[in-house]
């Protein structure tokens, strides 16, 4: 923008002259406060605002100029308003006036706004200090005369005062300029009454306006000044705005006038070829006057409807090359001014955020202005547009920049939440195009955005600019072409003009200054997430270094080539490489650094670029020429390519045959280097190429010997032989071969041999190194074949060389060969007999035999799976380790070759029967010789243990485990037959009283079965009395005859036995609650094994099963002999018992005898037994004889509770004989099963005691 | 009245590595070819940034919108949900470019790939190794291969055609 005009360009604010402010310089300490005060006032005014191009804040600030007091203005015409020619004369600026740099045909001249800006201010403010009495030698006696005195002298210097105001005023309002006049006062005057009066009458006097036009200050701080010049700006902001409306109204009345009577305007008659302006000229002034004083007044609506039109006029005049004829002065102003009110558009439409109206307008601007110039014969085929065409870029770049450090922010034309829009846009597609209507399609133009007027960032503006600024200098050289050719040429006026300077020097500087700007831009408008450098920004960089190249600055260029070459290599864009790989080198060999240019040709070659694009050899020849005709500057070393982050110039690819081989035994290899297909490098005079490999075998070398035939051939195989890692120190030279080291174009030498290696190790190509010697050069260029990449296809190996035959290698691990021990013949065999029994330690075998030639270290390791399924404690032990998960390192110590050795493992299983599952593992390691000799490898060296050598053998094992013997119970109640002890009887009190009568005993029936397969061998079986305070064991069959038991056992093998188990229920037994079982079976038992022989000896043990007692309520028990002789008598004695624990009893007993009866009864027929309470026992008792042989039953007794229960309503209702029928249990058959739920076994008992009621007890009579 | 016809200057490939897959140009002058390249190259920078925006707020929008206007050409981008980068440029004019056409193209540029890549001979000798692997895609845009090409030039002749029909459908009335 610099090249415009700055008046045209500035944003305009209203102007304030300031006057009486006088001392220019800062006062020093100690000063007149009103010095102080003055230069306060000075700074802080001018601080108001400052001129700049982007400004769109509306605060109410001053353009502020220093004036002198006695500031005189411009006239506004050239002739006194006296004289008679007044009415018809015009302003000194304007086209009319003969004397005005405009005429007579001129448009607006920056002058005019310099006039408004510097010259007439909007408002006048005046400093001036108000007579002050000296107040010093005041005496009270003097009072009267004194004040008089000073009444007169402060009336006299007061009506000069207003003398001088008087005077300024009338100089302000001949320019409609509003005065205002601050009195500066000291602050003790501000308290005297008479201040006012004083004002007052000054301002009468002075004829100053009655509202903002006097003001009083005294000298105050720095804030306080801020805020009186605030205030003062607040007052005289009106006045201001009126004073630029006023001059709007008049050239609006103006241009209406004129173009009312545009024929009859009276035009001073043509002289030669002074033309005077033609209406379009004089449109275009008045609308940009128009716009600019509503830009003074901050209207910027009203300002941008009037740049518009004035730009829209100057398009007319342009567009008639009769209005403006081109080339001339005129047309060059009014193209100035064309392009800075298109600034002022954009400008104006950016501060309302209207972007793309903004980047519309300017790219009209400059699409119309690039037709015009088509016409004027500037085009695009000359510098000048070029030229115009960069300033265009550039300002509007400019403008930019400068908005975007303050309010201006770019848009962004990505959202990420976009959905809404795109799905109504996918919608509308659907639509029949016949159904949309316009109003859709104007819809659907929103859902789109017209990339020409996307703002973006100033850096791209910038960057246009320099492009143009590129593409003058191309114009501006052909020109000169042109020239030196002596062809006609179009010589324009500029051409010769641009011919005196330096103009290429001048462009190039621009064009570097601008891509600079752009790349700083760029940079500062890249997102804060890309480290470093970005893209966009290195692509500028080229550029800069392109300006730089093409401006001979070669150091420069290079410095930033190797900068952007960086990510371009890394990223592998070789498309951008190219060029710079090939300007770089120009710039090389410009500076005439030889070993750059190398490096840069060797880098050409990687990636076959040709410095000639027709020639294959041209690198070649080009490095070549490079070699021999220089020396490098260090002839002592080797010169080093470093290439890690190139590309390589030969493709290397290695292939071993196989990937995994065993100590010593070769493997076959293959490196194959590739030439790239587009550039030769035949004739590099490479002297010898040397082979590393990792580990320690030893690097080999193929020194370059002629090839005894014409010519490259396209394929050559070079035998490297067998490579082994040196045996002895003595021996580890080099190995070298000799071949052809020369490549055509995609020619391939394939190096073949073999290696082996002594010890386990990875063995891999890691690096090649080719040398390269002429003259005093000597060239190493490294290659990795690691490093670069495997290529998109298989490796191929060579198979055959007449005719070449490959075969693709498909494989992972093709680079690379690991070399592993060899296996240890180790053989491992596991023994057992499975199943394994609960209860046992079930041994597993594991048997070891050394097959191998060498001695080795056995160590076995066993696991125990665990389980989820119970807790038990199975565990595993290996002599005296024992754990329930790992025996780790049982150590089988040292077997030599051709022997074995066992070692037993014992599997406890306890729980419930299911798979074990044992993981084993067998390891050997080799007893070196010299371990033994030299003692083990230091501690702490970490490769000692990677490199002993191992192996290990795995076994899982599977042991099922099954329970040996099975076990069933049975439980039976008996009755207590005792009587009942007495409520109060004191043996009850005893602390060893079994109270069995509510229960009695339980008998046990145990089933023991056997079920292990193999069979077992008992040796002893007991009960375990465990006894507790609710039961006892009594007594149990086994104790009487266990030499029964004692025996082997074989599966299916079934043994019972009997325990008698006293049980006592005392109140705290709750009803349905288990009694813990008084004690276990154990049975100690031995495996019988396969060979006869037994086991270890093992124990299971099967606890008595817990004790559920079932509760009678009223039972009458029955005793009745087994047995009678006929005619002798016996006793029949019935117990009635009430184990009711609440309710107290009725009973009625009758015996029913019948004429059938084998008995002849004596004793109680029928009677009613007192009231029996519970707990309480009653017995009766009949004498019997028996009359008859056999099995005869004993007469039927029948036995009535009369109390009713209150609840068993059926009953009452179903009993006739009004009573419940009780229970008579004949107690030598008593044996009750165990009460399995509370209300049901009641039930159940109930049931049974009515069948046993008609059930009567059988006697057996002898004779 | 129509849509104006939109004029595909240069097409892009570029791989979630950023290495270049196929850069196919258009435009009439063929020196301008490196320009597009650059354009590509350039252009990543801005999709990246997008890319990162729209992961920000989870968007799984694949068009990226203008990315940029330089000199006569305006830059769209498009990233395919296994994040290989599609660029356009298509040449400058003064009028709005509705997103859904150019999506359109997109998605036909994106199926043209999508077609190229599945051809199982393309990885017919490369050594597997995994999914993350890209020298199948790469492999696809090298001059060996030339379905991808043709694909991506009969994106580009259909826009052309669309042109030509267009403006000649206007000389004739």
């Amino acid at each position: 923008m610099n090249s415009y005009p700055p008046e045209l360009l500035a944003q305009l604010a209203p102007v304030m002259f300031v006057g009486g402010l006088e001392p220019p310089q800062p006062p020093g300490q100690g000063k007149d406060p009103f010095a102080v005060l003055s230069w306060r006032l000075r700074e802080s005014l001018l601080h108001q605002r400052k001129v700049a191009i982007w400004q769109p804040e509306r605060a109410r600030k001053f353009q502020v100029v220093i004036a002198d007091k006695d500031v005189r203005f411009p006239p506004r015409k050239l002739v006194p308003p006296d004289d008679p020619q007044y009415q018809n004369s015009h302003s000194p600026l304007s086209p009319l006036t003969p004397t005005s740099p405009l005429y007579p045909d001129g448009l607006i001249a920056p002058i005019w706004i310099r006039k408004h800006t510097t010259l007439i201010p909007s408002v006048l403010v005046v400093f001036m200090r108000i007579y002050e009495y000296p107040q010093a030698e005041r005496a009270p006696l003097e009072t009267e005369e004194i004040d008089q005195q000073r009444e007169t002298e402060e009336r006299r210097k007061d009506n000069e005062l207003c003398a001088e105001i008087a005077q300024r005023k009338r100089i302000a309002a001949e320019r409609g300029v509003k005065l205002t006049v601050v009195l500066l006062a000291s602050r003790k005057m501000l308290d005297e009454a008479v201040l006012d009066v004083r004002l007052t009458y000054i301002r009468r006097n002075s004829g100053l306006d009655p509202r903002a036009a006097l003001f009083v200050l005294s000298p105050v701080s720095q804030s306080e000044v801020g805020e009186f010049v605030h205030s003062l700006q607040e007052a005289l902001w009106e006045p201001a705005l009126e004073y630029y409306t006023n001059h709007s109204k008049r050239v609006r009345r103006k241009r209406n006038r004129h173009s009312q009577a545009v024929s009859a305007y009276s035009l001073p008659p043509l002289r030669g070829e002074v033309r005077p302006l033609r209406t379009e000229g004089w449109s275009v002034r008045y609308e940009y006057k128009l716009a600019c004083f509503a830009e003074f007044r901050g209207e910027d609506e009203v300002a941008l409807r009037h740049y518009q039109d004035a730009y829209a006029s100057l398009l007319v005049m342009f567009g008639s090359t009769a209005i403006l004829p081109p080339r001339t002065k005129r047309w060059a102003e009014a193209k100035v001014l064309a392009d800075c009110i298109n600034m002022k558009i954009c400008k104006l439409y950016l501060y309302n955020n209207e972007h793309s109206l903004a980047l519309s307008t300017h790219n009209n601007h400059m699409r119309k202005f690039a037709d015009f110039s088509r016409g004027w014969g500037i085009g695009e085929e000359t510098f000048e547009f070029w030229s115009w065409l960069a300033r265009q870029h550039r300002a509007f770049a400019e403008l930019l920049e400068q908005g975007t450090r303050s309010t201006l922010t770019i848009p962004t034309h990505f959202s990420t939440s976009p959905p809404a829009v795109a799905a109504a846009a996918a919608v509308a597609q659907t639509l029949d195009s016949s159904q949309r209507t316009i109003l859709e399609m104007e819809a659907m133009r929103m859902l789109g955005l017209n990339p020409t007027q996307a703002l973006q960032h100033p850096g791209f503006y910038y960057y246009m600019a320099a492009k143009c600024t590129e593409r003058r200098r191309e114009r501006f050289l052909s020109a000169l072409d042109a020239e030196a050719k002596e062809e006609p040429t179009t010589t324009s006026p500029g051409f010769t003009n641009e011919k005196k300077v330096d103009h290429l020097a001048l462009v190039l500087e621009t064009g570097s200054q601008l891509y600079t700007r752009s790349y700083e831009l760029f940079k500062a408008f890249s997102p804060s997430n890309t480290q470093g450098h970005s893209r966009l920004t290195l692509w500028i960089a080229y550029c800069i270094a392109q300006t730089y190249y093409e401006s001979g600055k070669f150091d420069m260029a290079v410095r930033f080539f190797e900068r952007i070459a960086k990510t371009y290599r890394r990223e592998k864009w070789g498309s951008l490489l190219q060029p710079l790989l090939t300007a770089w080198y120009s710039c090389a060999q410009q500076m005439g650094d030889m070993e750059l240019s190398v490096r840069l040709l060797f880098e050409m070659l990687g990636h076959g670029i040709r410095t000639q694009q027709d020639d294959a050899d041209s690198t070649q020849e080009d490095l070549s020429a490079v070699l021999k005709s220089s020396v490098p500057s260090i002839t002592e070393e080797p010169f080093v390519i470093d290439s890690s982050d190139l590309e390589p110039i030969l493709v290397s690819s290695t292939v071993f045959w196989r990937n995994d081989v065993i100590v010593g035994e070769a493997v076959a290899f293959q490196l194959s280097l590739t030439a790239r297909p587009t550039v030769s490098m035949a004739s590099l005079p490479f002297v010898s190429l040397s082979i590393h490999f990792s580990s320690d075998l030893p690097p080999v070398t193929i020194r370059h010997t002629p090839a005894v035939y014409e010519g490259t051939p396209s394929l050559q195989k070079i035998d490297l032989g067998y490579i082994a890692s040196p045996t002895s120190e003595a021996e580890s030279e080099d190995k070298e071969v000799e071949g052809s080291l020369r490549w055509r174009p995609d020619g391939r030498i394939v190096f073949s041999g073999s290696v082996s290696s002594d010890v386990p190790t990875i063995i891999k190509i890691t690096k090649l190194i080719l040398t390269l010697r002429e003259g005093s050069w000597q060239i190493q260029v490294p290659l990795f074949p690691s490093a670069t990449h495997a290529g998109p296809t298989y490796p191929k190996w060579l198979n055959k060389i007449e005719p070449w035959t490959f075969v693709p290698i498909r494989r992972e691990h093709y680079s690379t060969v690991t070399v592993r021990h060899r296996p240890h013949k180790v053989e491992v065999n596991i023994s057992h007999h499975a199943p394994a029994l609960i209860g046992e330690e079930f041994p597993i075998c594991v048997d070891v035999k050394n097959f191998d030639d060498r001695d080795m270290d056995i160590v076995v390791d066993a696991l125990l799976q665990p389980t989820e399924i119970d807790e038990a404690e199975n565990f595993i032990r290996i002599g005296d380790d024992r754990s329930t998960s790992l025996v780790k390192g049982a150590s089988l110590g040292v077997i030599a070759p051709g022997a074995s050795t066992s070692i037993t493992l014992h599997l406890a299983s306890a729980g419930a029967a299911y798979d074990r599952v044992i993981d084993i593992s067998v390891q050997s390691r080799v007893v070196a010789v010299d371990d033994v000799v030299s003692g083990l490898t230091p501690p702490g060296s970490p490769t000692a243990p990677s490199l002993a050598d191992r192996d290990e053998a795995l076994r899982t094992l599977v042991i099922p485990a099954v329970e040996p013997i099975r076990v069933e119970q049975q439980v039976l109640y008996n009755r207590s037959l005792r009587k009942q002890p007495g409520l109060a009887d004191l043996a009850t009190y005893s602390h060893e009283f079994w109270d069995d009568g509510d229960v009695g005993e339980a008998i046990v029936t145990t089933s023991i079965s056997c079920t292990a397969p193999s069979g077992i061998v008992v040796e002893a079986v007991k009960v375990v009395r465990e006894n507790n305070n609710q039961a006892h064991v009594i007594d149990s069959s086994t104790e009487q005859s266990e030499e029964d038991f004692l025996s082997e056992w074989l599966s299916g093998d079934e043994f019972c036995d009997r325990c008698r188990i006293g049980l006592a229920i005392g109140e705290d037994y709750i009803q349905g609650e288990d009694i813990a079982g008084p004690g276990m079976y154990e049975l100690s038992w031995r495996r019988i094994l396969p060979d006869g022989t037994y086991g270890p000896t093992a124990t299971s043990r099967f606890p008595l099963p817990p004790l559920r007692p079932p509760v009678d309520a009223l039972v009458a028990l029955l005793h009745a002999p087994p047995s009678g002789k006929l005619h002798v008598p016996f006793l029949l004695r019935l117990d009635i018992r009430n184990r009711h624990p609440s309710r107290a009893a009725n009973i009625v007993v009758h015996l029913e005898t019948d004429t059938t009866d084998s008995f002849v009864v004596a004793g109680l027929r029928s009677g009613r037994i007192p009231i029996l309470l519970p707990g309480a026992e009653e017995s009766l008792v009949w004498k019997l004889i028996p009359v008859e042989c056999g099995f005869v039953k004993v007469p039927h007794i029948r036995v009535l509770d009369r109390r009713r229960d209150p609840q068993d309503l059926a009953a009452i209702a179903g009993d006739s004989r009004g009573g419940e029928i009780v229970r008579i249990v004949d107690v030598r058959w008593d044996g009750r099963s165990g009460a399995e739920d509370g209300v049901q076994s009641d039930v159940v008992g109930r049931r049974r005691s009515v069948e046993e009621q008609t059930a009567q007890p059988l006697i057996l009579v002898l004779p | 009245m129509p849509p104006p016809a939109l004029r595909l200057n240069a097409v892009a490939f570029v791989s979630p590595h950023n290495h270049p897959i196929l850069i196919r140009t258009f435009a009439q002058p063929r020196a301008d070819e490196l320009k597009y390249h650059y354009i590509a190259h350039t252009s990543l920078d801005v999709v990246e940034e997008r890319i990162a925006a729209a992961n920000a707020a989870k968007s799984t929008e694949c068009y990226l919108s203008l990315l940029y206007t330089m000199e006569d050409v305006a830059v769209y981008g498009y990233v395919t949900p296994l994040r290989v980068k599609i660029i356009i440029a298509l040449a400058l004019t003064d009028t709005v470019v509705r997103d859904a056409d150019v999506i359109t193209i997109f998605r036909a540029l994106h199926t043209a790939y999508r077609l190229s890549v599945a051809n199982p001979f393309l990885k017919a000798n490369t050594p597997l190794e995994g999914v993350n692997d890209h020298t199948a895609m790469l492999n696809a845009g090298s001059a060996k291969w030339k379905g991808f090409r043709r694909r991506v030039d009969e994106v580009g002749r259909a826009l052309a055609g669309v042109t030509t029909s267009s403006s000649s459908s206007t000389q004739f009335h």
